[in-house]
């Protein structure tokens, strides 16, 4: 069906613009010494429609700004609820690129767990498109189908004719605003298509796109990342300039009470050090190359692994504009495509289908009092939780393996896996070790006091699956915390599982959790349970000595009709997953539990990505068969 | 509850951060209703020997006598913070550290051929965590006092304050600067250097100089080269961009080495 369209005529540039400003706030794209940026207007006359980019990406700064606050509190209690109402804006001349790249960004805050700060912005925007009829110099956007011109995303769209706009219309939000202007003729649509056709042509830089995720793949290693590696400054300006960069840290305000305060997030970003850190100053990605590569990786490939195909770029050229280092991606995919890597078969991650859609605000951590604290060893508590309302208490069921997030407020949250068994209801059990600033908090806290809990997050432990098969269970430390409840789970249905062996292996006796449990497991009907420390610290120890992979060579499961679990330091469970593999195991009946920084556990802050995976909503438990091979996850 | 004491001294510096916690008027009357100050030569006549909850230290350690002095305030002081870009990393006084002299001739040279005095005894310029274990650092120069009163709120609140150590160009993005190296060609230490200041400079249409000393995992070394062959600066210009501030610390020592 043809779009509609009509004519406005440049002359009629300023009455169209006063129209729009008596029902929104006008926000189009201004000159700023040599360079423009989007900013309220006044008249059509502060309008600089013939920008080129601009510095930020409008929709990212108007729908998702750089600081944004999510809610108020005071002492243990969230004021949260529902975001405050959105003021009705457009934004004006948005080119194709940006358009693109806010319905990539559309995926990460309106797809699971849809953001209502994001979401209460889009809805009241409208768009105004402007297609691109002189390409600017840096952009390739040709080459990912992005522009010059555009074809959706928009309300309405405008096209340079000379003296006149052809204005096209996009939704019905659109139309309402094209009273009074004059239907476009044919000669008018021909004149757009031919202004297109030549945009296209002008445009000089170009990706190669033919199969680019799986080259990608195949490049892991390439030279070319380390010699980038010497040119990144890792100044994050690319991050920070690119239309679908989400990243973000969230870190509690508080004032001079040190009650009061707030709960904002800030754009983040991937090629900072301190992105991936979490307590105890451990960092996942330390190495500049490994930054560099996720971001662009992300780019050309993950965003679309992870989101339904969007692109992750849009070509707008921004990240090579403003880079000191002159770090270009149409150049580094070139380099690599002129010296790849040997051709092997690869495979792309596909993210479990499953969109949750909350009836509250998916940020709002619900208070929870401390029932109970017990000494677990000498560094680590379990604390015995239930929501204040019973009625919240009485719906929340969760599936053995996953992880809530904890607030203090004023200090922060932390992601922390459930021990508990999910067939125990009333309540639900947190073990953890006193080690960053929110838990140093919570180990001060005593019975009865109240901490904010939102989730449960992720995929837990394949208990269907492994329903009629033996279940070999190996532990790294403090990894027996999300695997308890998954043993008494198949405690509480022996009939229902095969052969149960459970390893545990840790530093020393002193690490070892829930060790007066011990009793109660050996008892479990046709299961066993052995123990391994690396040393005894000097203290009695009737059992093995050696890493947990040493207990290998004495447990009883054997691949046949067995799913092994486990969970652990990422290198202990590297040595677990190589030790039973060269044994004859097979990736698919081995399940791992990654950890990463899950800051938010809804898939947006970005943080806890390893490669293509988000491990907050993708995992925390992942069939090793699924991750196998994929950039990062090295297991 | 009472108060937690708090101190400030000062060694080798310009008192500039000293004078900038004065400058708090929004404030300051608030701060002082959380925290007592018991020792501020600066600002007050009568001063309160320690035990301190806090102690902030301006300046480098020059002398045998103030690393002395900065290791018993250090047993003095339950979190020691350092607090300005010259306690950090030396600072400013550091330059002294890559003049080539003896400090015979330093002394010699900045006073007089036959002075014999005992009181000049100048050592290499050093940050306080070279003598001494640091808590905290407030950087730049001056210290940012909205930081101060974030690591006072935290020191409270017995919390790490996770000053997130990000670069310049972070902040001057967000404030959609137009890059003054980019765009306009000179030479910024924005993308190398650790922001908190609000990009205060960039705003101002003034490059970074890189006060705060360098941002997490920086690489000064490409900035450096970027300096020289596209921006033309001379090998001892890039040279002394790096030491200006920050030269002790191993990310701008390697700016400098790049350029030598």
């Amino acid at each position: 069906m043809l779009v509609e369209a009509f004519v406005l005529p440049k002359a009629d540039l300023d009455g169209f613009a006063a129209k729009l400003k008596a029902g929104y706030e006008l926000i189009g794209p201004v000159a700023k010494g040599p360079e423009f940026v989007f900013a309220p207007i006044d008249s059509a006359a502060d309008l600089r429609l013939d920008y080129d980019t601009t510095i930020l990406p409008p929709h990212k700064k108007y729908l998702a700004p750089p600081k944004e606050t999510l809610f108020g509190f005071s002492g243990p209690a969230a004021k949260t609820g529902e975001p405050a109402p959105a003021g009705k804006q457009v934004l004006f001349g948005v080119h194709a690129c940006d358009i693109n790249g806010m319905l990539s960004l559309d995926k990460v805050f309106l797809g699971t767990y849809p953001d209502p700060y994001y979401k209460a912005r889009r809805e009241n925007t409208v768009i105004v498109g402007l297609n691109c009829t002189e390409p600017c110099a840096n952009g390739f956007c040709s080459s990912f189908n992005t522009g010059p011109g555009m074809d959706t995303g928009f309300d309405l769209s405008l096209t340079d004719l000379g003296d006149k706009y052809l204005v096209c219309v996009g939704s019905d939000a659109g139309k309402a605003l094209t009273a009074g202007l004059a239907p476009a003729t044919d000669a008018d649509r021909i004149a757009k298509s031919k202004a297109l056709r030549s945009a296209q042509e002008k445009i000089k830089r170009h990706i190669d796109t033919d199969n680019l995720g799986e080259f990608l793949h195949q490049n892991v290693e390439n030279p070319v990342w380390s010699d980038l590696k010497e040119r990144c400054l890792a100044c994050g300006s690319c991050t920070n300039v690119c239309p679908t960069c989400f990243c973000f840290a969230v870190k509690d305000q508080v004032d001079l009470t040190l009650a009061a305060g707030e709960r904002p997030r800030d754009w983040d970003s991937c090629q900072y050090l301190e992105f991936s850190r979490v307590a105890a100053d451990h960092v996942f990605r330390p190495d500049r190359a490994a930054r560099i590569k996720q971001r662009l990786y992300h780019k050309l490939t993950y965003f679309a692994q992870q989101f339904d195909g969007s692109p992750g770029c849009v070509g707008c050229g921004r990240c090579a504009t403003y880079c000191v280092a002159a770090i270009d991606p149409v150049q580094v995919v070139a380099d690599l495509r002129d010296n790849p890597g040997a051709e092997s078969a690869v495979k792309l991650y596909t993210p479990p289908a499953k969109k949750v859609t909350p009836e509250t605000n998916p940020w709002e951590p619900l208070p929870a009092k401390i029932l109970g604290i017990k000494q677990q060893n000498y560094d680590n508590k379990t604390y015995t939780f239930a929501f204040t309302d019973p009625a919240v208490q009485e719906k929340y069921t969760y599936d053995n393996g996953v992880f809530n997030e904890i607030s203090i407020f004023g200090i922060g949250e932390v992601p922390i896996s459930i021990s508990s068994c999910a067939d125990v209801k009333g309540s639900f059990d947190h073990t953890i070790r006193a080690v960053g600033n929110v838990t140093n908090a919570l180990d001060k806290l005593q019975v009865g006091d109240i901490v904010g809990i939102r989730g449960p997050y992720g995929f837990g432990w394949p208990v269907e699956e492994m329903k009629g098969k033996n279940v070999l269970v190996v532990v790294g430390g403090v990894g027996l915390a999300p695997l308890l409840g998954t043993i008494k789970h198949i405690a509480n249905r022996r009939d229902e599982y095969g052969a149960l062996e459970i390893l545990v292996g840790a530093r020393s006796p002193k690490e070892l959790l829930f060790t007066d449990e011990y009793e109660e497991l050996r008892k479990i009907p046709n299961s066993r349970l052995l123990l391994t420390v690396d040393n005894t610290a000097g203290l009695e120890w009737g059992h093995n000595i050696g890493v947990v992979t040493t207990l290998f060579d004495k447990m009883s499961s054997k691949p046949d009709n067995t799913i092994m679990i486990t969970c652990g330091p990422d290198i202990m469970m590297r040595f677990a997953v190589r030790g039973l593999l060269g044994r004859g195991w097979s990736p698919e009946q081995i399940y791992v539990s990654l950890e990463r920084r899950m800051s938010c556990g809804i898939k947006k802050c970005g943080n806890c990505q390893i490669g293509p995976i988000f491990v907050c909503q993708d995992g925390p438990v992942f069939k090793l068969a699924d991750i196998q091979g994929l950039p990062e996850a090295a297991l | 509850m009472a108060n937690p004491k708090v101190a400030f001294f000062k060694f080798s510096s310009c008192a500039g951060c000293l004078l900038s916690v004065l400058n708090i008027e929004p404030v300051l009357l608030d701060v002082l209703g959380v925290i007592d100050i018991e020792y501020f030569i600066m600002a007050k006549r009568d001063n309160h020997e320690g035990p301190y909850t806090i102690g902030f230290i301006e300046g480098a350690v020059t002398t045998p006598k103030e690393a002395l002095e900065l290791k018993k305030i250090r047993e003095e002081c339950a979190i020691l913070v350092a607090f300005g870009n010259c306690a950090c990393t030396g600072g400013v006084p550091s330059i002294k550290n890559w003049s080539g002299m003896t400090q015979e001739q330093l002394t010699k040279t900045v006073y007089a051929e036959n002075i014999n005095d005992p009181m000049l005894t100048s050592i290499p310029a050093k940050g306080i965590d070279f003598y001494v274990k640091t808590d905290a650092y407030l950087r730049g120069c001056a210290v940012d006092v909205g930081e101060m009163v974030e690591l006072i709120k935290r020191a409270l609140k017995g919390e790490n304050p996770l000053f997130r150590p990000h670069s310049v160009c972070n902040e001057c993005k967000l404030k959609e600067n137009v890059c003054l190296l980019v765009s306009e060609g000179k030479p910024c230490m924005g993308s190398v250097s650790a922001a908190g200041c609000g990009a205060l400079c960039p705003s101002l249409n003034r490059q970074c100089e890189g006060c705060r000393g360098p941002a997490n995992d920086c690489n000064a070394a490409s900035l450096a080269k970027t300096f020289m062959e596209d921006l033309g600066l001379s090998k001892d210009d890039v040279v002394r961009k790096f030491r200006k501030y920050a030269g002790n610390t191993p990310e701008f020592s390697k700016g400098a080495e790049a350029a030598l």
